[in-house]
């Protein structure tokens, strides 16, 4: 009888050892976090746009037509690496881009943008944090992409690499 | 030259375990296991003391010295930093492997050479394992061109000595446990096991792991607890219960195999236990370093690692765990106890354990299920063992009070009764003394309490009933689990905290204490730079009493800031500071703990340990000759 | 590159440290009112440290975590309930972001499964214990 029971332990080991096998050789980063915001709607919020100190609502922003929202600093340096792939959304496709300033001081912003570049039709500004936290951010740089009826279809977290960049060019076209 | 010698000397490890292996399951002459076993523990030392001259010389054309070395470093962290990093240290789990090898070998005499062979082979089995996995994925020996000047340094935040001597401590701990698996796996191939005493061969090597393994533990703790900065000792981390997990299966060894050792009851259970234990040790390994948990993948590092020790973990639990399906039934008996027995203690406490270490990896290692099969991540940290794995350990702890002192056999309630209830009534009466103090009243707290005290109780009176006897080590090391209850229970409910911005000169109060911010300066240490204040500690009667001076380090090798907390002790409370940031026209922010009993953890894992140091040279003596 | 390298071997080090200069709480996020301060204290508790690896809020001193606690101190100053503030942040950042996993079908097991263990575990005193007498 105690055989027979043992026999399910074994069992069990076995099927553990294979799930760690499985998570070993999958592309996967342990540190990543699914965001729980996919296919619902964009976080409402009110700011202040970089450039003109305007008013900036998000229910005005988003849902017209497909949108990239890009989480972005100046100290951060994963940001300035990424921002060439920004540029070239802005230049190659038809989307809507957004940028959003994270905790940074707005003069030093549109200094950085002149010099990099703007890829941005507008920036708001997220002076202490708070809209990151509403839009479940927790590491920037952060993108996300948009569709036409404001619901969030993409996250992606850290820098865009070329790897990525394709992703997002393949969601842009499926969501269109 | 000494780098090449040291990858010589790895290789030579490996062939000697190789022949170690081959020699003793073709049961050769003792002579020439005799030339393996000897020649695997000398060239394994010797590679290993190659590294450390090193690391003590600096030669940065070995990759391994570059990267966690620097010349800066004093000489005592540039031997501790061989084993503070993945590829040094799995040479130090090699040695110890290579020694708790030859110390089976000692074990020989004139009615025990096949037992001890077959003990040999497998754990030579281990130890190629080991140095394969060393050689193929992580050589300490591997070069580096160009030479570079100077080394990386290594986290500053590891230099202190309760860390840097803590993972040799644990690796006894952990590999000792390898050779009861061992002696395990070799008592279940053997035909007449049943009958051998292979108990008494085991018990020696699992009272030095699990003596080891708690003072590991227990080093580690306070490492957490002075370095890291608010006062905390234990977090849950996957690494923390990498090193729990077996702890708690060695407990419950090491107290059935008493019971084998008296009744040869249990054996399966014990055979079972011993298997279970060296294989978490080895799956704790894997958790900590094949980065499964923590994001070595997003540095684009290949899972080698991982999948090495995977399909070693694989092939020892297959091996060992089938063998035990289809063998233990001959060491299973149908053997009772009486609940109100030293034995029917022991069984509950060894269901406890075993049920609490179910827990633990089970909290550790959801995630990744979860991961793997859903696709979703959650986070399992303190407030979920909290609630499992402390409420399962109370009544363990209720038990050890009186288990000790029950006969074996059958014991009435009502003599349990007679015999614990003088301590009864004076754990009662320092229960209520203390609560008057401190007044602050939960129900882990109370029952936290009441145990401690309980158990110390019950264990000085046995202590000072019996003098010195053959069970001296076990009361001990149970009067140092009461304390450290107490300790853990008090520190955990009685703790209290200030954080405020303190300007110079300026006062705050804690807990009756007036702390005084003297001054601040700046320190040159020898390899960092460091702000210090300077703070005065008065009790009520405007005495000074200590001074404080809390540290923030800057280390320019490696960039890194720390904090160093300074902390004044006595047998009551910790006082317990943190400079943190700041500047003269705000003020620096400063944490203050005041941290009852706090020191009785360490007092405790202290005692225990002492208690096992007792009992290994009583079970050492007890070995059949 | 060589940095990434350190990188990789700090993180896989024996122990894993991911504080350097430990200030969680700071003075100036402390609410006045001690019982919405022992509020917010209990709940950071709860809330992992998203850029950490096993911290809570609390512990961590990590500018996300800071940002978090302000959030929840804001969010009790507002009137807002414990459950409310849980369900904000777990409808932002999934149930990843509490350290003590809600009672869900997908972690029945993680629950339950401690209390099976304990129940077979008493099974077996049981069993050996009746057929003594």
């Amino acid at each position: 009888m105690k055989n027979k029971f043992l026999k399910l332990p074994i069992i069990l080991f076995f099927i553990i050892l294979f799930i760690f096998f499985y998570l070993l050789i999958i592309d996967r980063n342990p540190a990543k976090v699914p965001s729980a915001l996919l296919n619902k709607n964009v976080p409402i919020f009110v700011t202040k746009t970089l450039v003109k100190n305007e008013k900036f609502s998000s229910s005005k922003e988003f849902g017209d037509q497909v949108t990239l929202v890009n989480f972005f600093a100046t100290w951060c340096k994963p940001c300035k690496d990424e921002h060439a792939f920004i540029m070239r959304f802005s230049s190659e496709k038809n989307i809507k881009i957004v940028g959003i300033n994270y905790k940074d001081n707005p003069k030093k912003t549109i200094e950085w943008l002149k010099k990099l570049g703007n890829p941005y039709s507008n920036v708001a500004l997220d002076k202490n944090g708070k809209i990151a936290i509403d839009w479940g951010v927790y590491g920037i740089p952060e993108t996300f992409i948009i569709n036409s009826r404001g619901i969030i279809k993409y996250r992606h977290v850290g820098a865009i690499t070329p790897k990525i960049y394709k992703k997002i060019n393949l969601i842009i076209k499926e969501i269109e | 030259m000494a780098p090449t010698l040291g990858n010589l000397a790895l290789w030579l490890s490996l062939v000697f375990a190789g022949s170690q292996f081959y020699n003793t399951r073709k049961k050769n002459k003792l002579k020439i296991i005799s030339i393996s076993v000897i020649g695997l523990l000398i060239s394994s030392l010797f590679s290993f003391f190659l590294l450390i001259y090193l690391y003590v010389i600096s030669d940065f054309s070995v990759l391994n010295v570059f990267q966690n070395s620097h010349t800066t470093k004093p000489l005592f962290y540039k031997i501790t930093a061989v084993w503070g990093n993945h590829e040094g240290s799995m040479l130090l789990w090699i040695i110890v492997l290579t020694i708790f090898n030859y110390f089976i070998f000692k074990l020989y005499n004139k009615k025990n050479f096949i037992f001890v062979s077959k003990t040999l082979e497998i754990q030579s089995f281990i130890t190629l394992g080991f140095i394969v996995f060393t050689i193929l994925t992580s050589n300490p020996f591997e070069r580096m061109v160009p030479v570079q000047e100077n080394g990386l340094g290594f986290n500053p935040i590891l230099q202190d000595p309760a860390l840097a001597i803590h993972p040799p401590l644990l690796y006894i701990g952990y590999v000792g446990f390898s050779a009861a698996f061992s002696i395990s796996v070799a008592t279940l191939v053997l035909k007449n096991g049943k009958n051998f005493p292979w108990y008494k061969y085991m018990k020696p090597f699992v009272m030095v792991a699990w003596t080891f393994l708690t003072i590991g533990i227990a080093l580690g703790s306070l490492w957490a607890y002075y370095e890291l900065g608010w006062g905390g000792w234990w977090f849950w981390d996957p690494v923390e219960n990498a090193s729990f997990m077996p702890w708690l299966l060695g407990t419950a060894l090491l107290h059935s195999l008493i019971i084998v050792d008296k009744k040869q009851s249990l054996q399966a259970w014990v055979l079972l236990l011993s298997i279970l234990a060296f294989l978490l040790s080895v799956v704790g390994t894997f958790l900590v370093r094949s980065g499964i948990l923590t994001s070595v993948h997003a540095f684009a590092l290949d899972p080698t690692r991982g999948i090495y020790i995977l399909l070693f973990i694989a092939i020892l639990g297959g091996y060992s765990l089938m063998l035990f399906s289809s063998k233990s039934k001959i060491y299973s008996t149908k053997n009772y106890f009486n609940f109100f027995s030293k034995e029917g203690s022991i069984l509950v406490n060894n269901i406890i354990m075993v049920v609490a270490c179910a827990t633990v990896l089970l909290g550790t290692i959801y995630p990744l299920l979860m991961e793997a099969l859903t696709g979703n991540k959650i986070s399992i940290g303190e407030p979920y063992y909290n609630s499992t794995v402390v409420p399962i350990m109370l009544p363990a702890i209720l038990i050890m009070g009186v288990g000790p002192i029950l006969s074996w056999g059958k014991e009435s309630v009502l003599e349990i009764a007679k015999k614990v209830s003088s301590v009864f009534i004076i754990t009662l009466a320092m229960t209520i003394i203390i609560f008057s103090i401190y007044k602050s009243y939960t129900f882990l707290g109370i029952a936290g309490i009441v145990l401690a005290f309980w158990i110390i109780f019950n264990n000085l009176t046995t202590l000072y009933r019996n003098k010195f006897n053959n069970l001296t080590g076990m009361v001990v090391a149970h009067l140092g689990v009461g304390f450290l209850m107490l300790g853990i229970t008090a520190s955990s409910i009685w703790q209290v905290e200030e954080i405020i911005k303190m300007k110079l000169k300026s006062e705050t109060e804690i807990n009756k204490y007036q702390i005084f911010f003297n001054e601040i300066n700046e320190i040159k240490g020898s390899n960092y730079l460091s702000l210090r204040g300077d703070f005065l500690v008065y009790d009520k009667g405007k005495n000074i009493i200590a001074k404080l001076k809390p540290e923030n380090r800057f280390y320019p090798v490696t960039g890194n800031f720390t904090s160093e907390a300074s902390i004044h002790t006595n047998l009551f409370r910790d006082l317990y500071i943190v400079l943190g940031e700041g500047n003269i026209n705000e003020g620096w922010t400063v944490r203050l703990y005041y941290n009852p009993l706090v020191v009785w953890i360490w007092i405790g894992a202290f005692t225990i340990f002492l208690g096992g140091v007792i009992s290994i040279n009583k079970s050492l003596k007890r070995m059949p000759k | 590159m060589l940095n990434n390298i350190f990188k990789v071997i700090i993180s896989i080090l024996l122990i894993q440290i991911n504080m350097s200069n430990c200030n969680a709480v700071e003075p100036d996020e402390i609410l006045n009112d001690p019982k919405q301060e022992l509020r917010a204290r209990k709940i950071s508790k709860n809330i992992r440290c998203m850029v950490c690896q096993n911290q809570s809020i609390d512990d961590s001193n990590s500018s996300i975590a800071r940002d978090f606690r302000i959030l929840i101190r804001s969010k009790i100053q507002e009137g807002s309930e414990d459950k409310e503030i849980y369900k904000f942040l777990v409808e932002r950042y999934g149930d990843f972001v509490l350290l003590k996993p809600p009672l869900k079908s997908n972690t029945v097991a993680l629950w339950f499964l401690p209390f099976i263990f304990l129940v077979i575990g008493i099974l077996v005193i049981l069993n050996h214990n009746k057929k003594s007498n």
